[in-house]
């Protein structure tokens, strides 16, 4: 992993002077500013079950899909077709260090987003004040919350990276990475709504699916549980996803 | 330059390098070397195999068979060793259009293991060599000529004083201002550093070279001096000769000179017959050929010796069969 400090604070640097990052923040909180005042409005009009923050963060699976492929999409693909990551692989830089150098810095910018988030519902509760800010804001589901973004993002940001080395379209890889996100939090998902536990001849899929639902692990970090599995799901999904990605650059003619 | 190492016979080794794709032979059964502080010319018909083997040498790609070493170390086995000692311009020269020509050198140098307080030094010094230090160091890559962006190339290729420099068409694209420029920075390179360039430009590589290495179809078909491959490939010694005289006055007085000489026709010179004459490699003839001539009582207006240059070089060991090159 020579060299991965000087690639890292260059992916870094390269991330936050890009138009690309910039606009994919500001449809990021374009996206999740209209839902969490659409949670807002509807909390006032009703009593509900989720404060309007986790309500929002219910959601999480939109920005997911329509605003991580934009960030991973130009990291391999565009330097493939450009013949910039063949350059940059004359040096004695491993392609595991450019791999884990582009990945950590989506990754960071993916949180940075969730962190500008935040600003949301302080603002929300600093304009509403007192009592009804401690209504509309659970401060522990939030972080909580976060955490789970921050766990599952670093599998989510290494299936667009993976995505992006494979082809040398960054439209295709945005288009592959939306289609594999979107097959990772539906599977969860779908996973939960069906009574697999009421179908004899899918029993076997119990314990798995137990570990894939994507929506069952927000929940858990969002109310405080902490369980070892999902973290190790995804620390293992995001080897494996970078190991991959890895192979790929070096195999690239 | 690196500390002291103990130096190698070659600073490049390719060694039956093949490359293949399916049945498709890019590159077969290659072997050369290049020698520390040598410039060689590495030169070829399109899709020869050059840009391969180049690709091959620097590590960007894998052979199929074969072995590439560059000072004395495996590019296969040890390729981030290999490339430590080594600095490869590819031929469309790829460069990011959003970074600054100060700022893209000095990453290149800190990822070339440039030691952290020389890293402005040696940007600063290969930017002045490169002409570039007051014209384009502040400015984006993606703004510059493509003479300024292979001015770019070349710096991030010096930038870590690599034993070894491999250079891609590197004049490819710009004007002759700048390739005599480029040409003088290889030029000052010999000595110091082993360089192997491919181009295009014959009279270019024939003015900056020690030796060239030709390859036809993926093969080697000769390799070594140009001195030394003329006398190879165009043994036989030719002259032109302007006269008064007829074809058949002129053929009997040069086969008076040499039995073995062979007398052709060229296109008449200002109403003067002209004519190629061809002596064999070692006729002592050659010497004496335009005074047999006056005494024979041919009237002459020229008589000069045919000068070879690299490209009929070239063209003699392109038409012949691939694989009668020598080895190193």
């Amino acid at each position: 992993m020579r060299h991965f400090r000087t690639l890292l604070a260059h992916e870094l640097r390269s991330a936050a002077l890009s138009g690309n990052t910039w606009a994919a923040g500001g449809l990021f909180l374009a996206l999740m500013g209209g839902i969490h005042f659409f949670a807002l409005v509807d909390a006032s009009r009703a009593p509900n079950a989720r404060t309007p923050v986790e309500a929002t963060l219910w959601f999480f699976w939109l920005p997911l899909l329509c605003v991580l492929p934009l960030l991973t999409m130009r990291t391999f693909a565009e330097e493939r077709r450009s013949g910039t990551l063949a350059a940059l692989l004359t040096t004695p830089a491993s392609a595991a260090a450019v791999v884990w150098a582009k990945f950590l810095s989506v990754w960071v910018v993916w949180v940075t987003f969730w962190l500008a988030f935040t600003l949301f519902p302080l603002i929300a509760g600093h304009r509403l004040g007192g009592a009804a800010a401690g209504l509309l804001s659970d401060p522990a589901a939030l972080w909580g919350g976060l955490c789970f973004i921050a766990v599952s993002g670093l599998l989510h940001v290494a299936v667009g990276i993976l995505c992006s080395c494979v082809t040398r379209s960054a439209a295709l890889a945005a288009l592959l990475a939306f289609i594999s996100l979107l097959a990772i939090t539906a599977a969860g998902g779908a996973l939960e709504t069906l009574p697999i536990e009421s179908w004899e001849w899918l029993g076997w899929l119990r314990e798995p699916a137990a570990h894939l639902r994507t929506f069952g692990h927000l929940q858990d970090f969002a109310d405080g549980i902490l369980d070892s599995r999902p973290v190790i799901l995804y620390g293992t999904g995001t080897l494996l996803c970078l190991g991959l990605a890895v192979l790929a650059v070096e195999g690239q003619e | 330059m690196p500390a002291a190492e103990p130096m190698p016979e070659a600073a490049v080794v390719a060694e039956r390098l093949t490359k293949r794709y399916g049945s498709l032979a890019a590159v077969e059964d290659l072997s050369f070397s290049v020698a520390p502080g040598e410039i060689v010319g590495f030169l070829g018909p399109n899709g020869a195999g050059k840009s391969t083997t180049m690709r091959i040498l620097s590590g960007t790609m894998a052979g199929t068979s074969g072995r590439a070493s560059i000072w004395g170390v495996s590019v296969a086995l040890d390729p981030a060793g290999a490339k430590r000692h080594m600095a490869y311009m590819p031929e469309n020269n790829p460069l990011p259009e959003d970074l600054r020509v100060e700022e893209y050198l000095t990453l290149r140098a800190r990822l070339k293991d440039v030691a952290a307080g020389r890293v402005s030094e040696r940007v600063q010094r290969v930017m002045e060599d490169c002409d570039l230090a007051r014209r384009a160091a502040g400015r984006l890559i993606g703004q510059l000529s493509k003479g300024f962006r292979q001015r770019v190339g070349i710096a991030d290729a010096l930038l870590a004083e690599p034993r070894v420099v491999i250079l891609d068409e590197p004049t490819i694209g710009l004007d002759p201002h700048q390739i005599l420029g480029i040409r003088e920075l290889i030029r000052s390179l010999r000595g110091k550093m082993a360089v192997l360039i491919s181009s295009h430009i014959l009279p270019e590589v024939e003015q900056v070279c020690d030796k060239v290495v030709i390859i036809n179809r993926g093969r080697l078909v000769a390799q070594g001096r140009p001195a030394d491959l003329r006398r190879e490939l165009l043994p036989e010694r030719a002259f032109t000769v302007v006269t008064r005289a007829d074809e058949t006055a002129l053929r009997a007085a040069c086969l008076g000179a040499d039995p073995a000489a062979v007398v052709s026709a060229l296109p008449a010179v200002d109403g003067w017959s002209a004519f190629r004459v061809a002596l064999p490699p070692d006729s002592p003839a050659a010497e004496t050929l335009a005074g047999a001539l006056v005494s024979a009582g041919i009237v002459l207006r020229e008589i000069s010796e045919e000068r070879y240059g690299l490209e009929d070089i070239f063209l003699a060991a392109t038409r012949r069969a691939p694989g009668e090159g020598r080895r190193p």
